[in-house]
């Protein structure tokens, strides 16, 4: 039995150690470096206003606040959306139909796609200089592709949401077809026997059968879209500029004292999403243990 | 209190090579408990969900009290259907999935209230009202289902598989409160099995179906002693079939003239099968019978308990025949015996 125990924990050490040393070393190092300790410049005195002047400072105030409200609006919508989509595309074409395999193909072919390519597909597409604004021009519908409304690069993130939705519909989707061809159509004829009508189905078994499903595969989209860089970069404006965006630009500062500001703005995101993290396993043990 | 006519339905499906539902014709009445007995796969279900509204017919009509169903929606036939594996809602309690019914159509939750207490109480489950169904057992999420598909007055009541999934002793319990719910409210209602005990404790009808068609629909009792054909008498666990002709007023047989007293005589076919059921033969050692008794030899002696069982060749032709073990006179492989089939326990079938 003891001889057993300690070949799992030999087993599991070479991975236990790449993860703690990369991992939870870099995540040590990152804060350390948020409180000020910076041996390359000198500075080994260990305090909080990093965080201070990221959050309440005269000068980054703002940019926090309107960022982080910029970010929650962002991951929420993206989220929410990407969700609603895939739900219906999902209950549209579970059933066998003969442009299923078509639809399920389109869906998943964005799943292996970078990020990086989709948001330049939202450019090329979504953009004042896009497909879709020449594309209207050209019929007629506006006067120029300049009057097109302004989807990319604008203040409330459309661009980024709308590239955040092609993106995470897709894994939504994987989740909710896998989840609605296990649960079978039972439960639904049944309702439908017990008197229930399109929407009570939908709404009464349905919607409660898969959201356990869904509300964890939305908890994974929206912390992977809060603390995600590479979108906001291509898709986002100067101002307001979303938290990880304006992280990095701290971090590429040639003023070495503002990888304090970076870093602490990083772990500020870290937490936002360890919160969120937290939240859930809370609600669902406590789910559980109603249960 | 409703009455079902089913008029040439059938169906098929692209998967399979011969329709799932082949004209079948049933006329069920008001308040009748009928069994739709028969090997899985054979269409038992699809005619279940045809009723329900689930599957649409190919062809043929289902008419509920004169009225036709196929334009009526499921959800508005009052035709409700207990599935085989229960299906509780696992996110409400067992309150919550009983009143369901009654939430859809969107009565007060007051009467739901009362209604659900009335229902738990008929399938006596009245303190388990605020349990989720996995803190259920098997039993008790049948029981649950029952009652959550009682609450509406369905017109009509159709379980698929209802006892499949319960330990022996919880069937018995199960079958005896459908059979007194059942008689309670005189709701019509349509049960699927497989298995023929089932449906000879239940049902007050059996139709008996084998790859989509009908072979027979009856009470129990006639499947046992005037089966319509030799399928539905294997199937009831007939074991004893002897070809015979016609012959002036007897049946002509392998083994010698028969006597015969069964009323579907002159609805024979000149080549017809004779079938008796093993316990209604009987064995003596001496020729104690008048007619209808035969020489042969006993092959193999089978105690069963409360029953023996006897191999008989008579002529090459194998009989069974299953006698009580209690005062039984004692006869071994290889004695020389009379079997004797008593002429108002034969039945004859066209083959």
């Amino acid at each position: 039995m003891g001889g057993e125990r300690l070949k799992i924990i030999l087993s599991l050490t070479p991975p236990l150690l790449i993860i703690f040393t990369l991992f939870f070393g870099g995540i040590f190092y990152g804060f350390l470096q948020s409180l000020g300790y910076q041996p390359a410049i000198g500075k080994y005195e260990l305090n909080f206003s990093a965080y201070y002047n990221v959050m309440f400072s005269e000068r980054y105030a703002k940019l926090f606040w309107t960022g982080l409200g910029l970010n929650l609006w962002v991951s929420f919508a993206s989220t929410f959306l990407a969700a609603v989509l895939a739900l219906f595309g999902a209950l549209a074409i579970r059933k066998t139909f003969f442009a299923k395999t078509i639809c399920n193909f389109i869906y998943s072919l964005n799943l292996p796609m970078p990020h990086l390519v989709v948001a330049v597909g939202i450019i090329f597409v979504f953009s004042q200089s896009g497909l879709l604004a020449r594309l209207a021009s050209q019929i007629g519908l506006i006067a120029s592709p300049g009057d097109f409304p302004v989807l990319v690069k604008d203040k409330y993130g459309f661009g980024i949401i709308l590239a955040y939705i092609w993106k995470e519909a897709a894994f939504f989707f994987i989740i909710l077809m896998s989840v609605l061809q296990s649960l079978g159509e039972n439960f639904e004829e049944l309702a439908q026997s017990l008197g229930a009508n399109r929407w009570q189905r939908f709404r009464y078994v349905i919607l409660p059968l898969v959201m356990p499903n869904l509300f964890s595969a939305s908890i994974i989209v929206f912390a992977f879209s809060f603390g995600a860089y590479e979108v906001p970069a291509l898709l986002g404006v100067i101002y307001p500029q979303m938290l990880p965006v304006m992280a990095f630009e701290f971090f590429l500062n040639p003023d070495l004292n503002a990888r304090s500001e970076g870093m602490a703005l990083s772990i500020i995101i870290a937490i936002i999403v360890m919160i969120l993290v937290v939240l859930y396993f809370w609600l669902t043990q406590a789910k559980i243990r109603k249960d | 209190m409703s009455k079902l006519n089913i008029k040439n339905l059938i169906k098929s499906f692209p998967s399979m090579d011969r329709p799932a539902v082949n004209n079948i014709n049933l006329d069920i009445e008001s308040g009748e408990l009928v069994a739709f007995l028969g090997p899985s796969g054979c269409g038992k279900t699809t005619i279940l969900k045809m009723i329900t509204g689930l599957f649409q017919p190919d062809s043929g009509d289902i008419i509920l009290d004169e009225q036709s169903l196929l334009k009526i929606p499921t959800e508005k036939r009052g035709v409700v259907m207990v599935f085989q594996n229960y299906l509780l809602f696992p996110y409400m309690n067992v309150n919550e999935n009983v009143g369901f019914a009654l939430k859809m159509k969107g009565v007060d939750k007051n009467i739901i209230d009362q209604k659900v207490k009335e229902m738990l109480e008929l399938v006596k489950l009245p303190d388990i009202g605020l349990r989720k169904p996995k803190q259920l057992s098997g039993g008790q999420q049948q029981r649950v289902a029952l009652a959550r598909a009682l609450i509406s007055n369905p017109r009509i009541l159709l379980l698929d598989e209802p006892l499949s999934n319960l330990d022996a002793h919880l069937r018995d319990e199960m079958r005896d409160l459908i059979v007194t719910i059942q008689q309670k409210l005189k709701v019509t209602t349509i049960f699927v099995t497989h298995d023929q005990e089932e449906a000879v404790l239940l049902a007050d009808k059996i139709a008996l179906i084998f790859d989509g068609e009908l072979q027979n629909f009856t009470s129990p009792k006639n499947y046992y002693e005037k089966p319509k054909n030799i399928k539905a008498a294997k199937f009831f666990g007939g074991v004893n079939f002897i070809n015979a002709k016609k012959d002036n007023n007897n049946l002509s047989t392998t083994i010698g003239t028969v006597h015969y007293k069964g009323e579907n005589y002159t609805d024979l076919n000149e080549d017809n099968i004779i079938t008796i059921r093993p316990e209604n033969i009987k064995l003596s050692k001496n020729n104690d019978f008048n007619d209808n008794s035969f020489k042969g030899l006993i092959k193999s002696v089978i105690f069963s308990g409360t029953h023996t069982r006897y191999k008989i060749i008579v002529k090459d032709l194998e009989l069974e025949c299953s006698l009580q073990s209690v005062g039984l006179q004692d006869i071994k492989t290889d004695d020389t015996i009379y079997v004797h089939l008593p002429s108002d326990k034969i039945w004859a079938m066209n083959e």
